[in-house]
Protein backbone atom coordinates (compact mmCIF):
# COMPACT_ATOMS: atom_id res chain seq x y z
CA UNK A 1 0.00 0.00 0.00
CA UNK A 2 1.52 3.22 -0.77
CA UNK A 3 0.20 6.70 0.15
CA UNK A 4 2.58 8.63 -1.93
CA UNK A 5 3.14 6.83 -4.64
CA UNK A 6 2.33 9.48 -7.70
CA UNK A 7 4.46 8.43 -10.29
CA UNK A 8 7.54 10.34 -12.00
CA UNK A 9 6.87 14.13 -13.17
CA UNK A 10 9.24 14.99 -15.94
CA UNK A 11 12.10 16.16 -14.30
CA UNK A 12 13.04 20.16 -15.19
CA UNK A 13 15.87 20.93 -12.68
CA UNK A 14 18.66 18.26 -12.30
CA UNK A 15 18.88 17.15 -8.51
CA UNK A 16 22.25 17.04 -8.58
CA UNK A 17 22.84 20.99 -9.50
CA UNK A 18 19.96 21.71 -7.06
CA UNK A 19 21.81 19.50 -4.06
CA UNK A 20 25.14 20.88 -4.79
CA UNK A 21 23.53 25.07 -4.82
CA UNK A 22 21.87 24.07 -1.47
CA UNK A 23 25.13 23.27 -0.04
CA UNK A 24 27.00 25.32 -0.81
CA UNK A 25 25.01 28.28 -0.60
CA UNK A 26 24.07 26.87 2.82
CA UNK A 27 27.60 26.43 4.00
CA UNK A 28 28.51 29.99 2.75
CA UNK A 29 25.54 31.46 4.85
CA UNK A 30 26.87 29.60 7.86
CA UNK A 31 30.25 31.03 7.73
CA UNK A 32 28.97 35.01 7.03
CA UNK A 33 26.83 34.52 9.82
CA UNK A 34 29.17 33.21 11.98
CA UNK A 35 31.50 35.96 10.73
CA UNK A 36 29.39 38.95 10.23
CA UNK A 37 26.50 38.16 13.41
CA UNK A 38 24.77 41.57 12.76
CA UNK A 39 23.77 40.24 9.19
CA UNK A 40 23.39 36.45 10.78
CA UNK A 41 19.28 36.62 10.11
CA UNK A 42 19.60 38.65 6.89
CA UNK A 43 22.32 36.58 4.95
CA UNK A 44 22.25 33.68 7.06
CA UNK A 45 18.93 32.99 6.94
CA UNK A 46 18.30 33.86 3.15
CA UNK A 47 21.46 31.38 2.36
CA UNK A 48 19.66 28.71 4.23
CA UNK A 49 16.49 28.00 2.22
CA UNK A 50 18.54 26.95 -1.02
CA UNK A 51 19.17 23.63 1.71
CA UNK A 52 15.38 23.09 2.41
CA UNK A 53 14.60 23.55 -0.80
CA UNK A 54 17.38 20.58 -1.44
CA UNK A 55 15.91 18.58 0.83
CA UNK A 56 12.05 19.25 -0.60
CA UNK A 57 13.47 18.39 -3.98
CA UNK A 58 14.80 15.17 -3.09
CA UNK A 59 11.96 14.63 -0.89
CA UNK A 60 9.98 14.62 -4.21
CA UNK A 61 12.60 12.07 -6.01
CA UNK A 62 12.45 9.18 -3.72
CA UNK A 63 8.36 9.96 -2.23
CA UNK A 64 7.45 9.41 -5.71
CA UNK A 65 8.42 5.91 -5.75
CA UNK A 66 5.10 5.23 -2.65
CA UNK A 67 7.22 5.09 0.38
CA UNK A 68 4.09 2.95 2.18
CA UNK A 69 3.66 5.45 5.39
CA UNK A 70 3.16 8.74 3.72
CA UNK A 71 5.24 11.49 2.48
CA UNK A 72 6.03 13.57 6.11
CA UNK A 73 7.55 10.26 7.15
CA UNK A 74 10.76 10.98 5.43
CA UNK A 75 11.21 14.48 6.04
CA UNK A 76 11.16 13.31 9.94
CA UNK A 77 14.00 10.73 9.52
CA UNK A 78 15.74 13.47 7.39
CA UNK A 79 15.06 16.21 10.21
CA UNK A 80 16.00 13.31 12.80
CA UNK A 81 19.11 12.54 11.41
CA UNK A 82 19.99 16.14 10.98
CA UNK A 83 19.26 17.47 14.37
CA UNK A 84 22.15 14.69 15.66
CA UNK A 85 24.48 15.75 13.14
CA UNK A 86 24.03 18.93 13.74
CA UNK A 87 24.46 18.99 17.17
CA UNK A 88 27.41 16.53 17.12
CA UNK A 89 29.02 19.66 14.98
CA UNK A 90 28.53 21.51 17.34
CA UNK A 91 29.43 19.25 20.44
CA UNK A 92 32.18 17.26 18.60
CA UNK A 93 34.80 20.19 17.84
CA UNK A 94 34.95 20.99 21.64
CA UNK A 95 35.40 17.32 22.49
CA UNK A 96 38.39 16.57 20.23
CA UNK A 97 39.99 20.06 20.06
CA UNK A 98 39.03 20.90 16.81
CA UNK A 99 38.94 24.55 15.58
CA UNK A 100 34.97 25.60 15.83
CA UNK A 101 35.19 27.24 11.91
CA UNK A 102 35.44 23.23 10.70
CA UNK A 103 31.80 22.51 12.44
CA UNK A 104 29.56 23.08 9.28
CA UNK A 105 32.09 20.72 7.97
CA UNK A 106 31.86 18.12 10.60
CA UNK A 107 27.97 18.25 10.10
CA UNK A 108 28.29 17.59 6.24
CA UNK A 109 30.44 14.53 7.30
CA UNK A 110 28.55 13.09 10.25
CA UNK A 111 25.11 13.68 8.40
CA UNK A 112 26.41 11.92 5.05
CA UNK A 113 27.79 8.84 7.14
CA UNK A 114 24.55 8.43 9.19
CA UNK A 115 22.19 8.82 6.38
CA UNK A 116 24.23 6.13 4.44
CA UNK A 117 23.95 3.69 7.71
CA UNK A 118 20.45 4.33 8.29
CA UNK A 119 19.59 4.15 4.12
CA UNK A 120 21.35 0.54 3.88
CA UNK A 121 19.42 -0.15 6.96
CA UNK A 122 16.24 0.56 5.39
CA UNK A 123 17.35 -1.18 2.36
CA UNK A 124 18.80 -4.50 4.78
CA UNK A 125 16.95 -5.90 7.21
CA UNK A 126 14.18 -3.64 6.74
CA UNK A 127 13.75 -4.21 2.79
CA UNK A 128 12.48 -1.04 1.40
CA UNK A 129 11.81 -1.65 -2.48
CA UNK A 130 12.92 1.92 -3.44
CA UNK A 131 15.99 2.04 -5.50
CA UNK A 132 17.74 5.04 -4.55
CA UNK A 133 16.68 5.09 -0.75
CA UNK A 134 20.27 4.95 0.49
CA UNK A 135 21.61 8.40 -1.90
CA UNK A 136 18.24 9.58 -0.95
CA UNK A 137 18.40 9.04 2.71
CA UNK A 138 22.41 10.08 2.47
CA UNK A 139 21.14 13.99 0.71
CA UNK A 140 18.10 13.78 3.18
CA UNK A 141 19.83 13.86 6.24
CA UNK A 142 22.57 16.27 4.69
CA UNK A 143 20.22 18.35 3.94
CA UNK A 144 17.89 17.83 7.80
CA UNK A 145 21.32 19.30 9.05
CA UNK A 146 22.33 22.02 6.72
CA UNK A 147 18.82 23.64 7.09
CA UNK A 148 18.75 23.05 11.30
CA UNK A 149 22.34 24.17 11.39
CA UNK A 150 21.41 27.31 9.13
CA UNK A 151 18.95 28.76 10.82
CA UNK A 152 20.13 27.85 14.26
CA UNK A 153 23.16 29.39 13.41
CA UNK A 154 21.73 32.38 11.67
CA UNK A 155 19.77 33.11 14.85
CA UNK A 156 22.65 32.13 17.25
CA UNK A 157 24.64 34.87 15.59
CA UNK A 158 27.46 31.58 14.99
CA UNK A 159 28.36 28.15 15.28
CA UNK A 160 30.92 28.06 17.76
CA UNK A 161 29.37 25.48 21.15
CA UNK A 162 29.92 28.86 23.54
CA UNK A 163 27.45 30.85 20.94
CA UNK A 164 25.45 28.32 19.66
CA UNK A 165 24.43 26.52 22.75
CA UNK A 166 23.16 29.65 25.11
CA UNK A 167 21.69 31.16 21.42
CA UNK A 168 19.80 28.80 19.96
CA UNK A 169 19.71 25.20 22.03
CA UNK A 170 18.85 26.70 25.49
CA UNK A 171 16.36 29.12 23.91
CA UNK A 172 14.59 26.22 21.94
CA UNK A 173 14.98 27.87 18.92
CA UNK A 174 16.55 24.02 17.79
CA UNK A 175 12.57 22.76 17.86
CA UNK A 176 11.58 25.62 15.73
CA UNK A 177 14.25 24.67 13.65
CA UNK A 178 13.37 21.01 13.64
CA UNK A 179 9.90 21.68 13.07
CA UNK A 180 10.32 24.88 10.52
CA UNK A 181 12.46 23.55 8.33
CA UNK A 182 10.55 19.66 8.86
CA UNK A 183 7.77 21.83 6.95
CA UNK A 184 10.13 23.36 4.61
CA UNK A 185 11.02 19.85 3.29
CA UNK A 186 8.15 17.66 3.36
CA UNK A 187 5.40 19.43 3.05
CA UNK A 188 5.87 20.83 -0.57
CA UNK A 189 5.73 17.52 -2.51
CA UNK A 190 3.13 16.11 -0.06
CA UNK A 191 0.72 19.12 -0.97
CA UNK A 192 1.45 18.77 -4.69
CA UNK A 193 1.61 15.17 -4.99
CA UNK A 194 -0.94 13.58 -7.66
CA UNK A 195 -1.67 12.59 -11.33
CA UNK A 196 -1.29 16.37 -12.43
CA UNK A 197 2.32 17.27 -9.92
CA UNK A 198 4.65 19.51 -11.92
CA UNK A 199 8.20 19.70 -10.78
CA UNK A 200 8.30 23.45 -11.30
CA UNK A 201 5.22 24.19 -8.98
CA UNK A 202 6.57 21.97 -6.09
CA UNK A 203 9.76 23.62 -6.42
CA UNK A 204 7.79 27.07 -6.06
CA UNK A 205 6.14 25.75 -2.61
CA UNK A 206 9.59 24.77 -1.68
CA UNK A 207 10.92 27.89 -1.75
CA UNK A 208 7.68 29.24 -0.57
CA UNK A 209 7.94 26.75 2.41
CA UNK A 210 11.74 28.12 3.11
CA UNK A 211 11.17 31.61 3.00
CA UNK A 212 8.20 30.98 5.16
CA UNK A 213 10.43 29.16 7.66
CA UNK A 214 13.24 32.32 7.42
CA UNK A 215 10.15 34.73 8.31
CA UNK A 216 9.23 32.72 10.83
CA UNK A 217 12.94 32.78 12.58
CA UNK A 218 13.32 36.30 11.24
CA UNK A 219 10.07 37.38 13.65
CA UNK A 220 11.77 35.52 16.45
CA UNK A 221 14.93 37.25 16.27
CA UNK A 222 12.75 40.46 16.19
CA UNK A 223 14.86 41.68 13.16
CA UNK A 224 12.87 43.74 11.28
CA UNK A 225 14.73 44.12 7.83
CA UNK A 226 15.07 40.31 7.47
CA UNK A 227 11.15 39.96 7.98
CA UNK A 228 10.26 42.25 5.61
CA UNK A 229 12.24 40.90 2.85
CA UNK A 230 11.39 37.47 4.24
CA UNK A 231 7.86 38.55 4.03
CA UNK A 232 7.72 40.19 0.95
CA UNK A 233 9.36 37.26 -0.86
CA UNK A 234 7.53 34.96 0.88
CA UNK A 235 4.28 36.63 -0.52
CA UNK A 236 5.42 36.80 -3.91
CA UNK A 237 6.52 33.53 -4.23
CA UNK A 238 3.38 31.75 -2.34
CA UNK A 239 1.35 34.25 -4.99
CA UNK A 240 2.77 32.95 -7.96
CA UNK A 241 2.07 29.11 -6.57
CA UNK A 242 -1.34 29.89 -6.33
CA UNK A 243 -1.64 31.23 -9.69
CA UNK A 244 0.22 27.89 -10.56
CA UNK A 245 -1.69 25.44 -9.64
CA UNK A 246 -4.97 27.64 -10.70
CA UNK A 247 -3.70 27.64 -14.21
CA UNK A 248 -2.90 24.45 -13.83
CA UNK A 249 -6.05 23.45 -12.68
CA UNK A 250 -8.48 21.70 -15.25
CA UNK A 251 -11.33 23.90 -14.15
CA UNK A 252 -11.69 26.20 -10.53
CA UNK A 253 -15.66 26.63 -9.36
CA UNK A 254 -16.32 28.28 -6.33
CA UNK A 255 -19.52 27.20 -4.39
CA UNK A 256 -22.38 29.68 -5.24
CA UNK A 257 -23.76 31.61 -2.43
CA UNK A 258 -27.12 29.77 -1.21
CA UNK A 259 -30.10 31.50 -2.35
CA UNK A 260 -31.59 33.66 0.17
CA UNK A 261 -34.97 31.83 -0.05
CA UNK A 262 -36.65 29.52 -2.51
CA UNK A 263 -37.65 31.14 -5.43
CA UNK B 1 35.82 10.20 31.86
CA UNK B 2 36.04 6.34 32.97
CA UNK B 3 34.95 3.54 31.22
CA UNK B 4 31.69 2.37 33.09
CA UNK B 5 30.07 5.41 32.46
CA UNK B 6 30.88 5.46 28.73
CA UNK B 7 29.37 2.01 28.70
CA UNK B 8 26.25 2.11 31.10
CA UNK B 9 24.99 4.45 28.59
CA UNK B 10 25.85 3.12 25.42
CA UNK B 11 23.69 0.26 26.43
CA UNK B 12 20.92 2.20 27.09
CA UNK B 13 20.84 4.16 23.90
CA UNK B 14 21.37 1.31 21.89
CA UNK B 15 18.11 -0.35 23.77
CA UNK B 16 16.46 2.01 23.92
CA UNK B 17 16.41 2.41 20.42
CA UNK B 18 15.23 -1.34 19.66
CA UNK B 19 12.18 -0.87 22.52
CA UNK B 20 11.07 2.38 20.72
CA UNK B 21 11.45 0.27 17.32
CA UNK B 22 9.51 -2.46 18.85
CA UNK B 23 7.00 -0.36 20.74
CA UNK B 24 5.82 0.89 16.77
CA UNK B 25 5.28 -2.33 16.07
CA UNK B 26 1.89 -2.61 18.64
CA UNK B 27 0.55 0.44 17.78
CA UNK B 28 -2.50 0.15 15.80
CA UNK B 29 -2.77 2.70 12.88
CA UNK B 30 -4.70 2.63 9.81
CA UNK B 31 -3.40 5.90 7.92
CA UNK B 32 -6.17 7.56 5.41
CA UNK B 33 -8.31 4.70 5.06
CA UNK B 34 -9.12 4.56 8.97
CA UNK B 35 -9.78 7.92 9.10
CA UNK B 36 -12.34 6.70 6.74
CA UNK B 37 -13.33 3.98 8.66
CA UNK B 38 -12.65 1.49 5.86
CA UNK B 39 -9.56 0.05 8.07
CA UNK B 40 -8.81 -0.79 11.59
CA UNK B 41 -6.77 1.53 13.63
CA UNK B 42 -6.41 5.41 14.41
CA UNK B 43 -6.44 7.20 11.12
CA UNK B 44 -2.94 8.76 10.91
CA UNK B 45 0.89 7.97 9.80
CA UNK B 46 2.61 5.10 12.32
CA UNK B 47 5.46 8.29 12.75
CA UNK B 48 2.83 10.79 13.88
CA UNK B 49 1.58 8.58 16.04
CA UNK B 50 4.43 6.49 17.27
CA UNK B 51 6.05 10.45 18.03
CA UNK B 52 2.59 12.10 20.18
CA UNK B 53 2.97 8.82 22.47
CA UNK B 54 7.08 9.19 22.30
CA UNK B 55 7.20 12.37 23.13
CA UNK B 56 4.14 12.41 25.66
CA UNK B 57 6.24 9.89 27.77
CA UNK B 58 9.67 11.52 27.13
CA UNK B 59 8.24 14.86 28.52
CA UNK B 60 6.53 13.11 31.86
CA UNK B 61 10.32 11.46 32.01
CA UNK B 62 11.80 15.07 31.50
CA UNK B 63 9.06 16.08 34.60
CA UNK B 64 9.99 12.97 36.96
CA UNK B 65 13.75 13.69 36.11
CA UNK B 66 13.46 17.17 37.52
CA UNK B 67 11.98 16.63 40.64
CA UNK B 68 14.36 17.32 43.65
CA UNK B 69 16.38 14.44 44.87
CA UNK B 70 16.03 12.39 42.20
CA UNK B 71 19.59 11.26 41.08
CA UNK B 72 20.27 9.41 37.28
CA UNK B 73 23.14 7.40 39.03
CA UNK B 74 20.05 5.66 41.28
CA UNK B 75 18.74 2.50 39.11
CA UNK B 76 15.53 2.88 41.38
CA UNK B 77 15.38 6.65 40.24
CA UNK B 78 16.12 6.04 36.39
CA UNK B 79 13.56 3.20 36.83
CA UNK B 80 11.26 5.78 37.91
CA UNK B 81 12.06 7.97 35.34
CA UNK B 82 11.14 4.76 32.87
CA UNK B 83 7.84 4.14 34.21
CA UNK B 84 6.49 8.00 34.34
CA UNK B 85 7.36 7.95 30.73
CA UNK B 86 5.47 5.16 29.88
CA UNK B 87 2.74 6.39 32.11
CA UNK B 88 2.36 9.38 30.01
CA UNK B 89 2.56 7.87 26.41
CA UNK B 90 0.16 5.28 27.52
CA UNK B 91 -2.28 8.07 28.71
CA UNK B 92 -1.61 9.62 25.61
CA UNK B 93 -2.20 6.84 23.45
CA UNK B 94 -5.54 5.82 25.38
CA UNK B 95 -6.91 9.01 25.07
CA UNK B 96 -6.25 9.51 21.20
CA UNK B 97 -7.79 5.63 20.66
CA UNK B 98 -10.62 6.90 23.20
CA UNK B 99 -11.57 9.33 21.70
CA UNK B 100 -11.39 7.82 17.75
CA UNK B 101 -13.28 5.29 18.77
CA UNK B 102 -16.36 7.34 20.07
CA UNK B 103 -15.80 8.98 16.80
CA UNK B 104 -16.00 5.54 15.18
CA UNK B 105 -18.53 3.79 16.81
CA UNK B 106 -20.90 7.12 17.63
CA UNK B 107 -20.38 9.46 15.24
CA UNK B 108 -19.51 7.26 11.78
CA UNK B 109 -21.85 4.58 13.28
CA UNK B 110 -19.40 1.26 12.78
CA UNK B 111 -18.63 -1.95 14.19
CA UNK B 112 -15.18 -2.19 15.93
CA UNK B 113 -14.21 -5.33 14.05
CA UNK B 114 -10.39 -5.94 13.61
CA UNK B 115 -9.53 -8.14 9.76
CA UNK B 116 -6.60 -9.73 10.71
CA UNK B 117 -8.34 -12.47 12.81
CA UNK B 118 -11.24 -14.20 12.66
CA UNK B 119 -11.85 -14.19 16.19
CA UNK B 120 -10.45 -11.17 18.64
CA UNK B 121 -7.91 -13.20 20.74
CA UNK B 122 -8.39 -11.27 24.12
CA UNK B 123 -12.74 -11.06 23.85
CA UNK B 124 -13.05 -13.95 21.51
CA UNK B 125 -15.50 -12.26 19.85
CA UNK B 126 -16.11 -13.92 16.26
CA UNK B 127 -14.63 -10.32 14.11
CA UNK B 128 -15.21 -11.75 10.42
CA UNK B 129 -19.15 -11.49 10.62
CA UNK B 130 -18.91 -7.42 11.57
CA UNK B 131 -16.74 -6.18 8.79
CA UNK B 132 -18.59 -4.23 6.28
CA UNK B 133 -18.03 -6.23 2.84
CA UNK B 134 -15.19 -3.55 1.00
CA UNK B 135 -13.13 -2.63 4.07
CA UNK B 136 -10.42 -4.11 5.73
CA UNK B 137 -12.12 -3.93 9.23
CA UNK B 138 -12.86 -0.43 11.37
CA UNK B 139 -12.67 0.91 14.44
CA UNK B 140 -10.20 0.02 17.01
CA UNK B 141 -11.01 -3.48 18.58
CA UNK B 142 -10.23 -4.61 22.39
CA UNK B 143 -7.43 -6.43 20.63
CA UNK B 144 -5.63 -3.57 19.49
CA UNK B 145 -6.20 -0.98 21.95
CA UNK B 146 -4.78 -3.77 24.55
CA UNK B 147 -2.13 -3.64 21.74
CA UNK B 148 -2.07 0.45 21.57
CA UNK B 149 -1.45 0.31 25.49
CA UNK B 150 1.59 -2.02 25.15
CA UNK B 151 3.37 -0.18 22.30
CA UNK B 152 2.45 3.28 24.35
CA UNK B 153 4.39 1.50 26.85
CA UNK B 154 7.01 0.17 25.63
CA UNK B 155 7.73 3.70 23.32
CA UNK B 156 7.59 6.06 26.99
CA UNK B 157 9.72 2.59 28.46
CA UNK B 158 12.22 3.92 25.31
CA UNK B 159 12.05 7.08 25.43
CA UNK B 160 12.52 7.37 28.81
CA UNK B 161 15.51 5.29 28.68
CA UNK B 162 17.42 7.38 25.62
CA UNK B 163 16.85 10.79 28.18
CA UNK B 164 18.42 8.78 31.20
CA UNK B 165 21.15 7.84 28.80
CA UNK B 166 21.45 11.21 27.90
CA UNK B 167 21.34 12.43 31.23
CA UNK B 168 23.72 9.65 32.50
CA UNK B 169 26.35 11.12 29.26
CA UNK B 170 26.27 14.44 31.45
CA UNK B 171 23.74 16.14 28.37
CA UNK B 172 22.04 17.51 31.90
CA UNK B 173 20.64 20.51 30.03
CA UNK B 174 16.81 19.65 29.89
CA UNK B 175 16.94 21.48 25.79
CA UNK B 176 20.19 19.50 24.85
CA UNK B 177 19.34 16.00 26.10
CA UNK B 178 15.29 16.84 25.20
CA UNK B 179 16.12 17.91 21.49
CA UNK B 180 18.55 14.55 20.90
CA UNK B 181 16.13 11.95 22.44
CA UNK B 182 13.71 13.64 19.82
CA UNK B 183 15.73 13.54 16.92
CA UNK B 184 16.78 9.98 18.30
CA UNK B 185 13.18 8.89 18.64
CA UNK B 186 11.93 10.12 14.97
CA UNK B 187 15.02 8.08 13.91
CA UNK B 188 13.99 5.28 15.35
CA UNK B 189 10.25 5.09 14.83
CA UNK B 190 10.70 6.17 11.39
CA UNK B 191 12.68 2.91 11.02
CA UNK B 192 9.83 0.68 12.39
CA UNK B 193 7.33 2.32 10.20
CA UNK B 194 9.09 1.60 6.98
CA UNK B 195 9.45 -1.76 8.51
CA UNK B 196 5.51 -2.01 8.86
CA UNK B 197 4.72 -0.12 5.62
CA UNK B 198 1.71 1.21 6.15
CA UNK B 199 -1.15 -0.48 8.43
CA UNK B 200 -0.89 -2.84 11.01
CA UNK B 201 -3.53 -3.68 13.84
CA UNK B 202 -1.25 -4.72 16.54
CA UNK B 203 0.51 -7.87 17.73
CA UNK B 204 -2.11 -10.40 16.21
CA UNK B 205 -1.51 -8.64 12.27
CA UNK B 206 0.57 -10.82 10.22
CA UNK B 207 3.07 -7.85 9.98
CA UNK B 208 3.92 -8.11 13.33
CA UNK B 209 6.20 -11.17 12.21
CA UNK B 210 8.85 -8.42 10.35
CA UNK B 211 9.71 -6.74 13.95
CA UNK B 212 12.78 -8.55 14.10
CA UNK B 213 14.21 -6.92 11.35
CA UNK B 214 12.75 -3.70 12.36
CA UNK B 215 14.73 -4.13 15.70
CA UNK B 216 17.91 -5.02 14.31
CA UNK B 217 17.83 -1.69 12.04
CA UNK B 218 17.16 0.31 15.03
CA UNK B 219 19.72 -1.79 17.38
CA UNK B 220 22.90 -0.54 14.70
CA UNK B 221 21.56 2.82 13.92
CA UNK B 222 21.08 3.33 17.84
CA UNK B 223 24.60 1.97 18.51
CA UNK B 224 25.74 4.53 15.94
CA UNK B 225 23.84 6.95 17.33
CA UNK B 226 25.00 6.21 21.07
CA UNK B 227 29.14 6.05 19.70
CA UNK B 228 28.59 9.95 18.35
CA UNK B 229 26.71 11.04 21.21
CA UNK B 230 29.33 9.92 23.68
CA UNK B 231 32.25 11.35 21.36
CA UNK B 232 29.71 14.90 21.79
CA UNK B 233 29.47 14.31 25.52
CA UNK B 234 33.16 14.58 25.88
CA UNK B 235 32.94 18.28 25.29
CA UNK B 236 31.01 18.98 27.83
Amino acid sequence: MSHGGGGHAAELFPETQVLGIGLVLSLVGMYIANFLPEYAMLIGGALTVPACVAGANTTRKVAAYGLGTGVPSIGMVSLGMGTLSALAAVYLPVAFGIDSMATPIIAVIVSLAIGAIVGKLTQNPVGMKVPIIVSSMIKLSLMGALSILGFCTAFAGGFSANVFIPGAIETGMIGLAFIAAGIAILHPFNACLGPNESHRRTMYLAIACGLLAWLVFAISKLDAISTVISAVLWVATYAMFVKMSLNDASDVLYTPELPKKEE
Amino acid sequence: MDISSIILPLVEITLAGAIINASVHFVPVGGAPAAMATSTGVGTGTTQLAAGAGFTGLLAAAGMAAQPGIMISNPVHALLIMLSGAVGAMIMLGLTMLIGQLIYVYGVGIVPAADKCDVDPITKDPQSAFITPGTTGHGIPTVCFVSGLIGAALGGIGGGMAYVGLLGLGFTIPAIAGVLAIGFFFMNAVLASYNIGGTIEGFHDPKFKKMPNGVIASTVSSLVAAIILIGMSMGL
